[in-house]
């Protein structure tokens, strides 16, 4: 492997338990977000479009959907003789061998992996959020300052802040502490989960995290507290574009309506700073001559013959006649049959939503599949692979998993297959 | 699976022009479809039936077809061995004509780095989606020199036409070129399937006696010298032989059968990826019976019409009947119908553009109205 100056480290280990079902069998890096894209799209295109074009992908939990998405790193100019995208699993070792134990002992177990790259920066980035941004220009902020870490941070409003990582910092933006969700922040620049280091500085923290039997090994709560702790200089870097964490089904279904209500904020059409992504080999689209689709978003494969008002449809979905699909999340190849409605309801790849199904928010009351743990505001998430039973009376807020255990009348599910 | 053929299409065909469409590129390159150009589905069938080389033949405007092209990766033809081969015309530093037999003599050159038995050759003004693993399979065993592929359209879709007379057991015994009268309604596809030694041997013998310039229906002609056999292809064909006919199979694909035939009972049609945004359909877009590509902005009326990527059509403009290519943009108040518009082409407001269903009226690529 060739030098690099700059190599990035897309942590994408994690399960996301609170996607619930979506997540069940694939990452959340690899959940569709957004029409065409899946939530890796916006960091690894970050990174093509910053001029990064050595990127380790660590994957952990459910790895095959997100190792196809993305291969050889094709669609977003990854496949490079001496750099590119490198898929970066936990792996056997002659000692002792284990999962990623934390955010940071998985960049620890890929020393061997940055040391033959041996590069000056490294950036460490989330699969989880949805944002573009020009790590260049944070990279120009580290170096300027003589930072040893630079942590990009997002102004959020201050009821918010006890929500999230909180830095604290002095003039300059300096940081002086990091609080993990405070119950009384003292500011309210919020951790995007996007560090830039110093590269031999990181190596050592790493190595002496390692070491620390106590530590859990994760960025937030260890390695930059350990820094601070060391008189390391670390600096905050404000970022003020759009940023959203879709982290729980609230906030992914909330992501997605912002392409619909706020198409300028993202701005995917914006062709200087393109998200890339594996394209689907299908047809354009079809709108059928008594179909209505309105306040929408979708892409190739999709045929449309029902009303699709205000949602946001992933390739190769089915909207057949009399069905209305509103305030959804559609993910590829979903099929909503003739006479279905649907209100806020986010469905996971391939599933059939029965005849004259009605589900979501405009159904009020609970039900055996009702969860409040996970969904909110009226939200149905259906998991992949199910056709649900015609004529279902689904109500808000809950979640269409197999895997729970339900009565024969009050199942909803016909069949399961594989998609 | 194990398709033991190559593939050799012709980019363009000098019998045929699509007026102001085809100034800026070769017919293969045409838009279609709303994200394909046409050579995309008779290079996806080859690929689709395992050929893994295939050479496209051009002899000029070929910039918008390597463009499209690239180096194959779309159709999995990046290959180390193999793979796509563009051919452009021979010019040797001293002609001072591309059309000289440079062209043909290029062809054998390609033909004999293949190892293959067979070669589909192709010309691209056909769209069809199918694999070719019965018409080799027909192929071999009626013992047949060549096979040309055919279906029962006749001489509807206007010049250029071929048209086939055969015998009792399918072999060719006449074709006759744009016929006034026929007695058949047996029109060739340009679609051969012969071996490629004697491919070879008859445009070594094509270039002894002059010619200079490669034809797919210049082998079929053969037919009293070699056994050429008819193959029948029953499935959806479009034609395009000119401009109404090429608005014509456009506004075909709003017909279900049709695009099921297409698209979605047959294999994948492979196309260049082009990374847009999703289309968005704004608070009053009207839309029906439509195709619509991706990173499409719809804020007005579309009806019976098909749009490439990256289109608007602003608020109070009703779009009827057309064929709206890459990038184009039709600004507020306007009514377009029976019109299409190449890329990038700009409507301003207010504009008024109607044209027959039979006689569209065409914008070139990058006008401003």
């Amino acid at each position: 492997m060739a030098k690099a100056d700059v190599v990035a480290m897309i942590l994408a280990g994690g399960q996301g338990a609170r996607l619930g079902v979506l997540t069940k069998k694939i990452a959340k890096p690899a959940v569709p977000f957004g029409s065409r894209y899946r939530i890796i799209d916006f960091p690894l295109s970050n990174c093509v479009n910053s001029g990064i074009e050595n990127v380790g992908v660590l994957s952990q939990y459910q790895p095959l959907a997100l190792n196809t998405y993305v291969g050889n790193g094709h669609p977003w100019d990854l496949d490079r003789h001496n750099c590119g995208a490198f898929i970066l699993p936990p792996y056997q070792k002659s000692g002792k061998s284990d999962w990623y134990k934390g955010t940071a002992n998985a960049i620890y177990q890929n020393m061997d992996f940055l040391d033959d790259c041996n590069p000056k920066y490294v950036v460490i980035l989330s699969g989880d959020h949805i944002y573009k941004m020009n790590y260049a220009a944070m990279l120009k902020a580290h170096i300027e300052k003589g930072a040893e870490a630079t942590i990009a941070v997002y102004e959020v409003p201050w009821e918010e802040a006890p929500r999230f990582g909180i830095l604290n910092t002095s003039e300059g933006d300096e940081i002086t502490e990091f609080v993990e969700k405070p119950a009384v922040p003292e500011s309210n620049l919020a951790s995007m989960g996007v560090y830039i280091f110093t590269w031999d500085v990181l190596r050592q923290a790493l190595i002496e995290d390692e070491n620390d039997e106590t530590s859990n090994n994760d960025f937030g709560k260890n390695i930059i507290p350990r820094l601070l702790g060391q008189g390391s200089k670390l600096y905050a870097y404000r970022f003020s574009g759009y940023w959203k964490d879709v982290g729980t089904i609230s906030s992914l279904w909330e992501t997605n309506m912002d392409i619909l209500d706020k198409p300028e904020d993202i701005n995917l059409v914006d062709r200087a700073w393109r998200i890339y992504s594996r394209n689907p080999v299908k047809p354009s689209h079809y709108i059928g001559a008594e179909a209505q689709v309105i306040d929408s978003a979708m892409t190739d494969g999709c045929r449309i013959y029902g009303s699709v008002i205000h949602s946001v449809l992933s390739d190769s979905v089915i909207v057949e006649k009399g069905a209305v699909v509103k305030d959804c999340v559609l993910l590829p190849g979903v099929v909503v049959k003739a006479g279905a409605h649907l209100e806020r309801c986010i469905v996971d790849f391939g599933t059939i939503i029965g005849e004259n199904v009605k589900a979501g928010a405009n159904v009020d009351g609970e039900g055996p599949y009702t969860n409040h743990k996970i969904c909110s505001e009226g939200i149905v998430v259906f998991e992949r692979g199910l056709e649900i039973k015609a004529g279902a009376v689904i109500p808000g807020n809950s979640m269409i998993d197999s895997d729970l255990e339900v009565s024969e009348e009050d199942n909803v599910i016909a069949r399961t297959f594989r998609v | 699976m194990f398709t033991n053929a190559m593939g050799l299409i012709l980019a363009d065909n000098k019998k045929i022009s699509l007026g102001e469409l085809s100034g800026p590129r070769a017919l293969s390159a045409m838009p279609f479809a709303g994200r394909y150009r046409i050579v995309d589905f008779v290079l996806s069938n080859m690929v689709n039936s395992g050929i893994k080389n295939v050479g496209i033949l051009t002899y000029n405007k070929y910039k918008s077809l390597m463009d499209h092209l690239g180096t194959g990766s779309p159709w999995s033809l990046d290959r180390k061995n193999d793979g796509l081969h563009i051919l452009p015309p021979y010019v040797n530093s001293e002609a001072t004509n591309i059309a000289g037999d440079e062209e043909m003599a290029g062809i054998i050159d390609y033909l004999k780095t293949s190892r293959t038995t067979y070669v589909i050759v192709a010309n691209s003004n056909v769209v069809l989606n199918t694999t070719f693993d019965d018409f080799i399979k027909k192929h071999e065993e009626n013992g047949a020199d060549i096979s040309v592929m055919f279906n029962r359209d006749g001489t509807k879709y206007g010049n250029p036409s071929y048209i086939i007379e055969t015998d009792e057991s399918g072999f060719v015994k006449d074709m006759l070129f744009n016929p006034q009268k026929c007695s058949s309604n047996k029109s060739s596809l340009g679609i051969l399937c012969l071996r490629r030694d004697l491919l070879i041997d008859l445009i070594a013998k094509q270039m002894a006696h002059g010619l200079s310039h490669f034809g797919v229906h210049s082998f079929v002609k053969m037919f009293d010298e070699l056994k050429v056999s008819a193959y029948e292809y029953s499935g959806t064909v479009l034609r395009i032989n000119n401009v109404k006919t090429y608005f014509d199979a456009s506004m075909n694909l709003l017909n279900e059968r049709i695009r099921n035939d297409l698209f979605w009972s047959g294999e994948s049609v492979y196309t260049k990826v082009k990374d847009e945004a999703p289309t968005l359909y704004f608070e009053n877009a009207q839309v029906s019976n439509s195709i619509v590509s991706d990173g499409c902005r719809i804020y007005g009326n579309v009806e019976e019409s098909v749009l490439f990527r990256g289109v608007t059509i602003a608020k109070n403009t009703t779009i009827k009947n057309c064929v709206i290519m890459q990038d184009a943009h039709i600004s507020e108040n306007c009514h377009l119908e029976n019109v299409i518009l190449d890329k990038n082409a700009i409507v301003r407001p207010g504009i008024r553009l109607v044209g027959h269903r039979d006689f569209p009226v065409v914008i070139g690529k990058g006008a401003g109205i």
